[in-house]
């Protein structure tokens, strides 16, 4: 008989037994070791989409906050670009003020200067003048020259016109002091006497006459009277000089100020 | 030579004798067990498995959704009983190329002994899902039919022990005879397919359990449908 009914009882136990044993220590840890591995898994990509949420918050925050940065960067970009426009003008403005006012000096300065050459040129010229003349005199009509100066400057008194003998008149009249003669030398007795006699026959009167020695008048003889006066010296032929030495200067300045403001 | 590992007395005191079967059975269920406690002792919850976890993982995956496939039901009510089927039916046929093992399925009593406890189990696993009216089926078409019904009943129990018994058997006795014909080679080879015969045999064991408690938990079902229908039917009746 291949049945055993003993070890049919026996295997049926058995098995049971070998149920009862899988179940508790192969089927049980085993399917709540997958529960519970799916339960962290859930939880784990629960968490992920949750931290995805973030993060998608997160990113759109931050090109939000970028965009915004780069719109502020052009506003501030372009208000910066204005400011240096602005200021450019600024410092452009200034620095040709500067340069007018520089240039405006500079001519002041050459102005200066050339009315102090003028003026040396002009007392130097007369001085040389008075002394070729004085010499010129000297050596070929034996007269001296200031004598000649009176001479003229009485000759001049004795011819004044109707107009200057009444403005001489006046001025006598007004003048509580006495008439001034003003000379680049000193006019010794004789000659003085001379000025007066012709002043007094011109003014129909006595005549206070007072000699002052003036080194301001080149080589000359000067009576000044209310708003005119009468006088003879060098100044008269010094003028036409100084006027064409003027207009030389000028025609010079011009050209070197053009080549300035050309460079 | 033993047809059957019955045959074989490991330890006789008395009246009492330990048999093969029985010793075998006993050393297959220690392994397993043993190599269960070896296994789950530490489980990772985490993604990172042992080879032995992701083993066992597979093995008890693999049999939860063939039982879901099957019965279309939670499987972790019948994963203990169609689960230890198939592995202790599978374990005893894989340990057949170990020299000196007689694998107990080769005894009828133990196939015998494994087919009872299905044919206890189908009808405990329908009255725990419908009660006692489980029974009905039986009856049905009509009442003649229940002679029938209890023969296929028990001619399907029979079945499972002597497809289980004469398929493990003949490859015993078959590697036994070629041993003696063709000791080199051949018997190697039959041992190979003797292996495959093994496990199909447990994969079939086991799935012939569940198709029939998956049969008898249907009956439920079915009328859990005809009981919806009937009071759809009420309702548009009504």
């Amino acid at each position: 008989m291949l049945i055993d009914w003993f070890t049919v009882i026996a295997q049926v136990i058995n098995f049971l037994v070998l149920v009862y044993l899988l179940k508790r220590f192969l089927y049980g840890p085993i399917i709540r070791a997958i529960d519970e591995r799916e339960r962290k898994i859930a939880l784990r990509l629960e968490e992920a989409s949750r931290k995805k949420e973030v993060a998608d918050l997160e990113a759109e925050n931050y090109r939000r906050k970028n965009r915004e940065f780069n719109e502020r960067r052009e506003e501030m970009f372009s208000q910066i670009k204005e400011e240096v426009e602005v200021r450019r003008k600024d410092l452009i403005n200034e620095a040709r003020n500067q340069v007018d006012a520089g240039r405006t000096k500079w001519y002041e300065a050459i102005q200066r200067e050339r009315e102090a050459f003028l003026q040396d040129l002009r007392r130097r010229a007369g001085r040389q003048t008075c002394a070729i003349s004085r010499r010129a005199l000297k050596d070929m009509a034996d007269v001296d020259l200031e004598n000649q100066i009176i001479h003229v400057f009485i000759e001049r008194l004795l011819s004044l016109n109707r107009d200057e003998i009444k403005a001489l008149k006046e001025s006598i009249h007004q003048l509580p002091q006495k008439i001034s003669v003003r000379s680049a030398f000193k006019i010794p007795g004789k000659p003085a006497g001379e000025i007066k006699k012709a002043l007094r026959n011109q003014a129909g009167g006595h005549v206070d006459v007072q000699f002052e020695v003036s080194p301001d008048l080149i080589c000359g003889i000067e009576l000044k009277l209310e708003g005119s006066r009468i006088s003879w010296n060098v100044d008269d032929y010094l003028e036409t000089l100084e006027e064409s030495l003027l207009a030389a200067l000028e025609s010079k300045a011009e050209k070197v100020a053009d080549r300035l403001s050309d460079k | 030579m033993h047809i059957t590992p019955d045959t074989l007395i490991i330890f006789q005191w008395g009246p009492v004798s330990l048999n093969g079967t029985i010793f075998f059975t006993w050393c297959v269920m220690a392994l397993m067990v043993f190599s269960s406690w070896l296994i789950t002792r530490k489980l990772s919850t985490e993604t990172h498995l042992s080879r032995w976890q992701n083993l066992v993982e597979v093995l008890v995956t693999g049999i939860r959704d063939e039982i879901r496939d099957i019965s279309s039901h939670d499987p972790d009510k019948y994963l203990s009983f169609v689960g230890t089927l198939f592995l202790f039916i599978a374990v005893s046929n894989l340990l057949s190329i170990v020299p000196g093992y007689k694998p107990p399925t080769g005894s009828f009593s133990t196939t015998a002994a494994l087919a009872l406890c299905v044919f206890v189990a189908v009808p405990l696993y329908g009255i725990s899902q419908k009660g006692l009216s489980y029974f009905k089926q039986y009856i049905e078409p009509s009442v003649f039919m229940l002679p029938f019904n209890i023969i296929g009943e028990i001619s399907r129990t029979f079945a499972m022990a002597v497809r289980l018994f004469g398929n493990i058997m003949s490859g015993t006795i078959i590697a036994a005879i070629l041993l003696t014909i063709a000791p080199l080679i051949f018997p190697v080879l039959m041992q190979i397919l003797g292996l495959l015969i093994g496990l199909i045999q447990a994969y079939i064991f086991a799935i012939l359990a569940m198709v029939y408690i998956a049969a008898a938990t249907r009956v439920q079902r079915k009328e859990e449908e005809t009981g919806r229908q009937s009071e759809k039917g009420d309702l548009l009746n009504g």
